[in-house]
């Protein structure tokens, strides 16, 4: 911290601080800024600060050559917008959780030089260099860091930092999964347009294999009626359109919720009227959502709920929040607790569906 | 015996540049990217040499980030602060700001209703990137006459009355920034959301650049002509009016004016509190409540003020940014709660 | 010549031929009214009332309370538009003056002035010269000049850097008196200005009043109810009771015991005294 400048206030604060009424220091101005003292604050602040720049700059390597003019192509994100990267792609921040997860299931991670964060799945994740929030990155860091292309999702950016990157001339690619299948041919549009596309085919088909290996299990099961809590209090839910709507449908459940934003807050009154059949939890915890619902089955109109009252819940790993190819288990493991004995196979008897679980 | 004098308002004025030149460069340098102020110079001499091929890459850095993040500091910071001085003076109260009184969230409301309307309206770009602190001016404007109108008590203006005006004008436009922000798309939600705690990495576009600083020189500089006649305000409307100051036209004209600061202010940055209500006051104490020295003095303190918060809002969770609101607000309440016993005592 | 005398002397030069010949003001069938709701009929705080003052004259408008008095002088001082009639000042209605003309020609002087910040007495009386000057200005050496000098009329000098909330309520009153002379008026209006004050700061204050009228040739007009001090130092009365205007003249002629007792509705006793200036005693035990 500038203690010189700090130094400088205080003797400032002190001299003031000797009249009686301060708001009639209406004149000594000039005594304040030409009294010695704080001359000489300010001469030895000024010293400290250039001081260490010269000993930096000296040891400082000589500055980076001009970037090499490469070729370039333009790519449509799925934002609508026309976005001009380089060829190849070598330097690739992220914005967002699930954009780096993706870049991980591709396997390119070693693009991957700046992440936000929150990024922590893999755990390699976490030791990237960090460009601070998904909200409130540091457009120096991200700069410093000289990327190809900065990848971010609308779902979770800010439009203002993707404009502030189309100012720098840093290319931002913006991708808007809404459904599974959305994610999935995101994620394989992804690694084309990093120049890879060999792996998007291989990660598509793998992820297409686990989609219809599903349907087909769940083909002769009824959907059951679900509610995805968000947060309790206030109860906020998932839309229709989003992509969490679709993964439990995918999961052979069907979201009561009907509501075209994306984070509707319910009434507790129209919950009870429709009456789901299960509660859906994201947390990385069910021990503490066990307790949760404990907790909520005291309280007035959430007993009116029968989900609560008989227990029916389901608690999958939060990795569903995430438009990434990890979602994918998680609904898979949905799918088991929802219904098991699509997934029995041998010994089939159901019980009635509680916390399992997984991660 | 000592009336103010041109040379000496010069010389604080001098003084005062001074000091927030040195504030700038100090900005310059702090951050999450490292860089060296000898480096920077050497390359600043070097454009001016003529050897542009040899500067380093901080440079671009710089200049494209963050010098423009600085200036718009300095006329965010100089704005709310000339705004804050005129309220004062003009409501005689020393607790008016454009915070309290409502008029921030006034011109939050207009640019928030702006950005909403703006997809659906035809607009030449030139309209276009100006449209929101025009959204932004003709909130804080509303706000500021509704303010006015609920203060008055047998037609005068009355301190209390108008600074109970202003906190319910403000809470009632909080409630509107909330409905309008639950309605919205959520995409545009988390953005707005964190706009309205106040942040300066907005960079205006070059048509929007001019309107601010055009606009902030001609505001200030029409409120800087009722210097004299808001001295003379401060003893009371009548006895100004007896002084010779036509009050209507006077409080027209700062009104106008320092809403269209607000307005200006607000649009670009969101809502930054405490700047407008702090920096008179401290000034006031250094330089006296003659307002053809405080209105120069507090619109560098201010600037400088405000660059310091936004450099710690740069530096102090780096690399994640603080909004700036938060910052001042954080430095601010305690200072201010100092100062109220300081007076007291 | 600096550009504020010359402005000052073109004034001067302007009203001073009229000076001699006719009384420097003139009120004229001045009334007010105002309507609390609009479906109330308007009430008449000021029924039509009418006098002249010369220059160097002191006026007082007296009455009891809420007999109008306030509203007069504000009509007088062309802050208030009257509901008919007019007021006018060597020739111009006031209330058609533009402020800076206003200010150049009127002073007034109320009560216990509110100040926000503190400031100091000479700031202060500079503010009187604010009517003098344009936009941008910063006060020349003559302002302070005339700035001192009105401090020193008032005896006031050694308050010039005081803090105007560190002195008393006297001093105070002579400060504003002060900025009311370097408006260096025609009319000197003054509003209830004994109100605070222990009776040796009155009399000094009516003294002075009296002085100046008489050297700067001033046009004094002073609202009060005080009915000694009035009947002392005043060379004219307008006496009001509920807005109406009940009798104008020296203050022999208008202190007549009937009249005195029904305007303020209490017993006494009116004297000459050996100036020929009446005095006014209460009879002790009365009171209606």
């Amino acid at each position: 911290m500038p203690h010189g400048t700090g130094g400088a206030f205080f003797i400032f604060v002190g001299f003031a601080k000797n009249h009686e009424n301060i708001y009639r220091e209406g004149c000594c101005t000039l005594k304040i800024f030409t009294s010695s003292l704080f001359l000489r604050a300010v001469v030895a602040a000024a010293l400290l600060y250039v001081a260490p720049d010269v000993a930096h700059s000296r040891a400082e390597q000589t500055p980076s050559a001009a970037p090499a003019k490469g070729s370039f192509r333009t790519v449509q994100d799925e934002t609508g917008r026309s976005v001009r990267i380089p060829v190849p792609v070598r330097r690739v921040v992220s914005l967002a959780p699930s954009m780096t997860e993706s870049i991980y299931a591709l396997g390119m991670d070693d693009l991957l030089v700046g992440d936000t964060d929150y990024c922590d799945y893999p755990a390699d994740a976490a030791k990237k260099h960090k460009v601070g929030g998904a909200i409130n990155p540091s457009l120096e860091e991200i700069a410093s860091l000289k990327p190809d292309v900065v990848l971010v999702t609308k779902g979770l950016n800010r439009l203002e930092t993707v404009q502030a990157l189309d100012r720098l001339g840093i290319a931002a690619y913006a991708t808007d999964p809404h459904t599974v299948d959305e994610i999935r041919s995101s994620v394989h549009q992804l690694a084309n347009v990093l120049g890879n596309p060999s792996a998007g085919e291989a990660l598509d088909s793998e992820l297409l294999q686990k989609q219809n290996s599903l349907r087909d299990r769940l083909q002769n099961s009824t959907p059951k009626r679900a509610l995805f809590i968000v947060w309790t209090d206030p109860l906020i839910s998932v839309g229709k359109r989003t992509f969490i709507a679709d993964a439990l449908m995918l999961a052979g459940a069907v979201s009561i919720v009907e509501s075209s934003q994306d984070w509707p807050q319910m009434s507790l009154e129209e919950m009870v009227r429709l009456q789901p059949e299960v509660l859906v939890f994201a947390s990385g915890h069910s021990e503490a959502v066990t307790r949760d619902m404990e907790a909520l089955a005291k309280r007035p109109g959430w007993n009116d709920l029968d989900a609560v009252k008989y227990r029916r819940f389901a608690v999958i790993s939060d990795a569903v929040n995430r438009p990434a190819p990890r979602l994918l288990s998680a609904v898979e493991d949905l799918a088991r607790q929802l219904h098991p004995d699509a997934f029995a196979g041998r010994t089939g008897t159901s019980k009635a569906a509680g916390p399992v679980e997984k991660n | 015996m000592r009336p103010l004098t041109l040379s000496r308002l010069l010389l604080q004025c001098v003084v005062l540049g001074a000091i927030l030149f040195c504030v700038m460069v100090l900005a310059l340098k702090f951050g999450a990217v490292h860089v060296s102020l000898y480096g920077l110079g050497r390359d600043l001499l070097r454009v001016f040499l003529g050897k542009s091929t040899e500067i380093s890459s901080e440079y671009s850095l710089i200049l494209n980030i963050r010098l423009p993040r600085i200036l718009l500091g300095v006329l965010v910071g100089a704005s709310l602060s000339v705004a804050g001085t005129s309220f004062q003076a003009l409501l005689r109260n020393p607790l008016a700001d454009p915070y309290v009184l409502g008029v921030s969230n006034g011109a939050a409301v207009g640019a928030i209703l702006a950005l909403l309307l703006e997809p659906h309206l035809a607009l030449t770009p030139e309209i276009a990137s100006v449209f929101t602190p025009l959204g932004g001016f003709l909130g804080a404007a509303i706000a500021i006459t509704a303010v006015y109108f609920l203060g008055r008590r047998e037609g005068r203006i009355d301190s209390s009355t108008l600074l109970l005006g202003g906190v319910i004008t403000a809470s009632l436009l909080s409630a509107i920034i909330i409905l309008l922000l639950t309605t919205m798309p959520s995409s545009n939600v988390r953005g707005m959301a964190y706009w309205l705690m106040g942040e300066l990495s907005a960079v205006p576009s070059r048509p929007l650049a001019w309107v601010l600083r055009v606009g902030f020189l001609a505001a200030a500089a029409v409120i800087y002509t009722t210097a004299s006649d808001l001295n003379l305000l401060l003893s009371g409307e009548k006895e100004a009016m007896h002084l010779g100051v036509d009050v209507r036209r006077v409080r027209l004209i700062v009104y106008i004016a320092a809403s269209a600061l607000t307005g200006l202010a607000v649009a670009m940055s969101g809502s930054i509190g405490y700047v407008g209500l702090l920096v008179p006051h401290v000034m006031r104490m250094i330089f006296g409540s003659d307002h053809r020295i405080l209105i120069p003095a507090s619109a560098f303190g201010g600037a400088i003020v405000l660059v310091i918060a936004d450099t710690l809002a740069r530096t102090v969770a780096a690399p994640a940014e603080l909004p700036v609101g938060a910052i001042t607000a954080i430095a601010g309440a305690p200072l201010f709660i100092y100062l109220l016993r300081r007076k007291l005592a | 010549m600096t550009a504020t005398a010359r402005s000052t002397s073109s004034r001067n030069a302007m009203d001073a031929t009229r000076a001699a010949t006719e009384p420097r003001l003139s009120v004229e069938q001045v009334s007010y009214a105002y309507s609390p709701n609009p479906q109330q009929a308007p009430i008449f705080t000021l029924e039509a009332t009418s006098f002249h003052a010369k220059a160097g004259e002191v006026t007082a408008i007296l009455g009891p309370n809420a007999s109008g008095k306030s509203t007069l002088l504000q009509i007088i001082s062309g802050a208030l538009h009257p509901l008919s009639g007019r007021v006018l000042l060597n020739g111009f209605v006031t209330h058609d003056l533009e402020p800076r003309a206003r200010g150049q020609r009127i002073a007034m002087v109320q009560q216990e002035s509110q100040l926000l910040f503190p400031s100091k007495a000479w700031e202060f009386v500079m503010q009187g010269r604010h009517p003098y000057g344009r936009s941008l200005r910063f006060e020349t050496d003559n302002d302070v000049l005339i700035a001192k000098n009105a401090l020193a009329q008032v005896g006031a000098e050694h308050l010039s850097d005081r803090w105007m909330d560190q002195i008393s309520g006297g001093e105070k009153q002579r400060v504003i008196l002060a900025r009311a002379l370097a408006q260096q008026p025609l009319l000197l209006l003054l509003d209830e200005p004994t109100l605070h004050l222990d009776i040796g700061a009155q009399v000094d204050l009516l003294e002075t009043l009296r002085r100046l009228a008489v050297e700067n040739r001033y046009t004094v007009v002073i609202v009060t109810h005080e009915l000694n001090l009035v009947g002392e130092y005043a060379d004219q009365v307008v006496l009001l009771q509920k807005g109406k205007c009940l009798r104008v003249g020296a203050p022999a002629n208008v202190y007549q015991r009937d009249l005195l007792e029904q305007v303020f509705q209490t017993q006494l006793t009116v004297e000459l005294g050996s100036t020929g200036r009446p005095r006014v005693s209460i009879l002790p035990g009365s009171g209606s």
